[in-house]
């Protein structure tokens, strides 16, 4: 075998291994899909067909709020993500902490919803067909909101002891698309559960 | 731009790393590990482990029904067996060896050092092999009705009435549920892994249209991971919340669906099989080129066909469901895109054959078992367009012509090409040749029980002998032919045990062999055998699909012409 | 919860990644000591060999991901954390606690560097064992090294032309036929135009016997249109079949003729099947293989297009279509 050494032109290098973390990222954001949307077709499959009350159109009301608080911690993510970015690490730190307590806010008005849902109009996931799906699907993606709003503290505990720094971008980049997806999720369930369904 | 060595030199191991250690720190080595070699190693071995729990189970339900009434175990046993032995064959056989050849050559293919995420890998690997054991502590630790360890029961699709608490008391059930779910987090664990090693981890020039199909085709095995599996995640939390929660999901009383159980396992189930049988089809893509010492035939349309084997199984799932009853716009459909799907395969068939024609073809055991491959995986395609047929499925669905027919693809295909891979990568594994002359024992053994078997299932069924059935009268005309079908099952046993002795003897006093035995042409038979932890000293740079051929023959390389 | 335990954690880890670089003697994996270790580079060197590869090839170690059992711990945890819903809510709790760890562990192996350890460079193989084969080459053509097999076939033209000698065989063959068993030529005439060309009634075996202007232009009309057909496929087939056209025709020939005819005899006319000696109908397709096959083999082999690139077989006239890759050979 020949050792001479030879030019690689720049187009014949495959993706680089920096972009390991977003590709894995988007697998694994497929694979969460897969996983979701096997929920959502279960519930429009059952909406309607619940034997006995309560019914969606009687106990559900639309989450404007804490909807609009969860979308906008998109935003705020985005904007810290640019700061870190630049390295404008005060900007990041703000942000950050902001999606953190937007999604908090989404957190404790789910948990509000579902109190009153169990205890005052008397809805459990084993009440009928329409509490059963209701409460999986809302719950899946509550329990996602959980596991980003851990990372997201985590990664917020970091910064204030000062050790995220600008070159963790990248890295806090892959994170930070998790919770665009969970984000994204919620348009589905929203739009699904307390518009089409209801 | 910069400059490159355009292959590495080979390398062998340091010598210190043969010597003996004791037996407590070869295990640490093992548990600690995330090298993809190791792990693959361990996926393999794993999943051989099962493959022979298996093929036990299947053994003694081959014993009980070779002659009629017969009572060698109880029709609980029976059940059992069977739903163990489908649920063991599938998740924690099959599924950990396509992954063990993913996980070990992957890399080395596409001239990578490892995965693109070392320790997920090593998660992975722990998540499916606990997965397993979780499943066989129901043996043990299941308190079923009578308070002692029992299996699941309810077969490897546990559909749905017979899933519910009033049917299924105790926790077998739920070990099946929980068994599949961990190992399910492992498998997605490991497609991403594939799936972004093959996208970032690629040596210079290695373009997308240069990997060797075997990279290609475990890529569309792990976006079909990714999105099938997710399916059936999806479809057992549902079930556990029934169970555990009092959910309605699967509860017909309740206003719930049966059916729609069915379609949920099975938009998992079908591209399952793919996820399967695209491995053995990489294997066979590699082995079959270097033993007819001509390059594959149609490599662009190779892909071409592997990617629409993808997307279209992924809309196939309900014919295994035309005998539930379906609306006809449902079953016309299901039945056009299950006869679709024959086409990209008899592409591949037709490509194979290709390379093979006025190739010089040397028959070696691998090459023995890929050309088995090929004969069996025909005759299993052509019964699965049979049963694609709506009518002809509801004469025969559900009968032993099915077994037989999914048999055929899973063990006349799947097994046939894993047999194959091992035979031609064991020398790059464990830098010793396996021995030829038992290995051709091996093979006509088991292809004779194979054809005894399988060939002759298809007449049971034709003749309406149901499957899962724990007995049969001696009047119903199935005794000799299900006779012949268990006897088959002792040439398949003999065979294995050939496979093993071999593998036992070559491990321990095989002959050493060179680098490259079979003069091969892709990137893992450039470096040592076994291969040193970083696989390639010197990253190397590729120009064509052939690069060691370029470097083998620099007066005529394959780059000039692709 | 542990997030302060794992700010603590961090913050270790840091201190004690920082001097990192400059230790030179390191524990291998195999527990000796490689003191003749190069230095290597602090921060992900695995990561940038796989970009770019390392401009030193003589160096001696190479950055592998360090082993750990913290992805096994995790597993662990999470598989009891599940295994608690089968057996015991404890279970669970020592499960959690674990993935807990677990994660924690993991964290400190990839934060805020990745752990690797240095393996050391083998020695290299002396050489291979099996050398590389000879191989010999085949002088296909000289413009080309490599060519689609076989160079030269026989054009599509031969197949049509063999197609329609074999057709006038036929004829003779089915009207010898006629005269031997039923003293008629025109009966295989009005047998085949039968087969679609139906008149309002079945024909008596009488008028079968006579010649009829209609059904006479429609049998030869139907035969050539046949014939051209069956020709057509047998020369698009040629190129599979380099060798022995007289042979392979005689039973390529019959097999096509059977597959188009059977197909419209089948449900067009089925009357027409009781008609038919299929013993002599088998002797005339024979008949027209072979002649098919031997006016093939008759015709001049052409060079195939198959070497050529695309823009030369669609008839684009320009110098330089042949060489391109040769040049740039030259380049290098």
């Amino acid at each position: 075998m020949a050792a001479t050494t030879m030019a690689v032109p720049q187009s014949e290098m495959p993706l680089s291994a920096h972009m390991r973390g977003k590709v894995g990222m988007w697998c694994l954001i497929a694979a969460e899909s897969a996983i979701f949307s096997i929920f959502v077709v279960a519930y429009l499959y059952y909406a309607g067909k619940s034997l006995s009350g309560p019914t969606p159109a009687q106990v559900l009301e639309v989450p404007i709020f804490t909807s609009i608080c969860l979308f906008s911690s998109s935003l705020t993510i985005l904007v810290a993500e640019k700061a870190l970015h630049i390295g404008n690490i005060k900007r990041f730190g703000a942000f950050w902490l902001l999606t953190i307590v937007l999604g908090v806010i989404f957190l404790l008005g789910t948990a509000r919803e579902w109190h009153g849902l169990i205890y005052e109009k008397g809805l459990t996931i084993s009440t009928n067909l329409f509490g059963t799906t209701f409460y999986s699907l809302v719950g899946l993606h509550a329990f996602h909101v959980i596991v980003g709003a851990t990372g997201l503290t985590i990664i917020m505990i970091f910064t204030a002891l000062g050790h995220v720094r600008q070159e963790h971008s990248e890295r806090i980049g892959v994170f930070a698309m998790y919770w665009h997806f969970v984000d994204a999720i919620w348009v589905v369930v929203l739009s699904v559960v307390y518009f089409i369904t209801r | 731009m910069y400059d490159a060595q355009p292959m590495s030199r080979p390398m062998v191991v340091s010598p210190e790393r043969a010597g003996s250690r004791p037996l407590v720190q070869v295990l640490h080595d093992w548990i600690v590990t995330v090298d993809h070699k190791k792990l693959g190693v361990m996926y393999f071995s794993y999943g051989i482990l099962f493959l022979v729990i298996g093929g036990v189970e299947a053994s003694i339900m081959r014993a009980q029904l070779a002659v009629a009434n017969n009572h060698l175990v109880s029709p609980e046993t029976f059940n059992r067996l069977f739903t163990m032995h489908g649920t063991t064959m599938i998740f924690f056989a099959a599924m950990p060896i396509v992954f063990g050849f993913a996980n070990y050559l992957m890399p080395l293919m596409i001239g990578a050092r490892d995965m693109a995420f070392p320790r997920l890998n090593a998660w992975s690997f722990w998540m499916s092999a606990l997965g397993g054991i979780i499943l066989y502590f129901s043996f043990i630790g299941g308190s079923g009705l009578y308070g002692a360890g029992t299996a699941p029961d309810v077969g490897w699709f546990a559909y749905a009435p017979l899933t519910s608490p009033a049917f299924s008391v105790g926790h077998s059930t739920d070990y099946w549920i929980i068994g599949i779910l961990v190992s399910g987090f492992g498998s997605i664990g490991t497609a991403l892994n594939v799936l972004t090693t093959i996208l970032c981890m690629r040596c210079p020039g290695m373009k997308l249209y240069r990997m060797p199909l075997f990279a290609w085709m475990n890529t569309v095995m792990a976006v079909l991971v990714l999105v099938a599996i997710g399916p059936l995640t999806a479809a057992q939390i549902m079930l556990l919340i029934d169970r555990y929660l009092g959910g309605h999901f699967f509860d017909t009383q309740a206003g719930g669906s049966a059916v729609i159980w069915m379609h949920f396992f099975w938009i998992f189930g079908h591209p399952e099989v793919y996820i399967l049988v695209l491995p053995a089809f990489a294997i066979v893509s590699e082995v079959i080129p270097v033993f007819s010492r001509k390059p594959i035939f149609g490599y662009s349309i190779m892909v071409a066909a592997t990617v629409s084997i993808g997307f279209i199984s992924l809309g196939v799932w309900a014919h295994h469901m035309f005998t539930v009853g379906m609306t006809s716009y449902a079953n016309a459909f299901f039945v056009a895109s299950t006869a679709a799907i024959a086409v990209p395969t008899g592409i591949k068939i037709f490509n194979w054959l290709g390379t093979m024609w006025g190739g010089k073809i040397r028959y070696s055991v691998a090459m023995m078992f890929c050309v088995g491959f090929l004969c069996q995986f025909l005759i299993a395609g052509l019964t699965g367009i049979m049963l694609s047929a709506a009518p002809f499925d509801w004469q025969l669905g559900n009968s032993y012509f099915v077994v037989a027919h999914f048999h055929y693809v899973i063990l006349g295909g799947i097994v046939m090409a894993v047999f194959a891979g091992v035979y031609y990568w064991f020398p790059k594994v464990t830098g010793k040749m396996l021995s030829e002359t038992l290995g051709k024992w091996h093979f006509w053994l088991f292809v004779i029980g194979f054809h005894l078997t399988f060939d002759f299932m298809h007449i049971p069924g034709l003749l309406g002998m149901p499957r899962r059935i724990y007995t049969y009268d001696a009047s119903r005309g199935w005794e000799i032919w299900n006779l012949i079908v268990s006897i088959g099952v002792i040439f398949q046993v003999l065979g294995i045990l050939f496979w093993v002795v071999n593998l036992i003897i070559t491990f321990y006093k095989g002959k050493k062999t060179g680098n490259d035995p079979w003069d091969a042409w892709t990137l893992e038979w450039s470096t040592t055998s076994p291969p040193p932890d970083y696989n390639f000293a010197t990253i190397p740079v590729v120009r064509s699909r052939r690069p060691l051929w370029d470097s083998k023959h620099p007066e005529d390389p394959d780059w000039k012409y692709e | 919860m542990g997030g302060g335990a794992v700010g603590g954690v961090f913050h270790y880890a840091l201190k004690k990644q920082i001097p990192r670089g400059p230790k030179s003697v390191r524990v291998m994996r195999n527990g000796t000591y490689a003191a003749q270790l190069r230095l290597c580079p602090p921060r992900n060197q695995f990561m940038n060999n796989s970009t770019q590869p390392e401009p030193n090839p003589e160096r001696k170690s190479i950055e592998m991901p360090a082993p750990t059992a913290w992805p096994f711990a995790m597993a662990m945890g999470t598989s009891l954390t599940f295994a608690g819903l089968l057996t015991n809510a404890t279970v669970s709790v020592l499960g959690a606690i674990l993935t807990i760890f677990g994660a924690v562990g993991w964290f400190r192996e990839v934060l805020p560097h990745e752990h690797h350890e240095a393996i050391p460079v083998g020695p290299e193989e002396p050489a291979a064992v099996v050398p590389p084969r000879e191989v010999m080459r085949m002088e296909v053509a000289q413009q080309v090294q490599r060519a689609w097999l076989p160079i030269r076939i026989y054009p599509i033209s031969a197949g049509v032309k063999g197609g329609l000698a074999g057709g006038v065989a036929m004829a003779i063959l089915a009207m010898i036929y006629g005269v031997a068993m039923y003293h008629s030529v025109w009966y295989p005439v009005n047998l085949l135009a039968g087969t679609l060309y139906a008149p309002s009634s079945t024909p008596t075996m009488e008028a079968m016997m006579h010649f009829r202007m209609d059904w006479f232009l429609f049998a030869l009309a139907m035969h050539i249109t046949m014939c051209l057909l069956v020709g057509l496929l047998y020369g698009a087939m040629l190129p599979l079949l380099p060798t022995r056209p007289i042979l392979l025709g005689g039973i390529i020939g019959p097999l096509l003729w059977t597959g188009l005819l059977y197909h419209i005899l089948g449900f067009v006319n089925p009357l027409l099947d009781q008609r038919i000696n299929w013993w002599w109908f088998a002797v005339s397709q024979v008949g027209f293989g072979m002649v098919a096959g031997f006016v093939v083999a008759r015709q001049t082999k052409v060079l195939t297009a198959e070497n050529m690139p695309l823009a030369m077989r669609a008839g684009i006239e320009a110098p330089g279509l042949m060489h391109e890759r040769g040049d740039e050979d030259k380049k290098q």
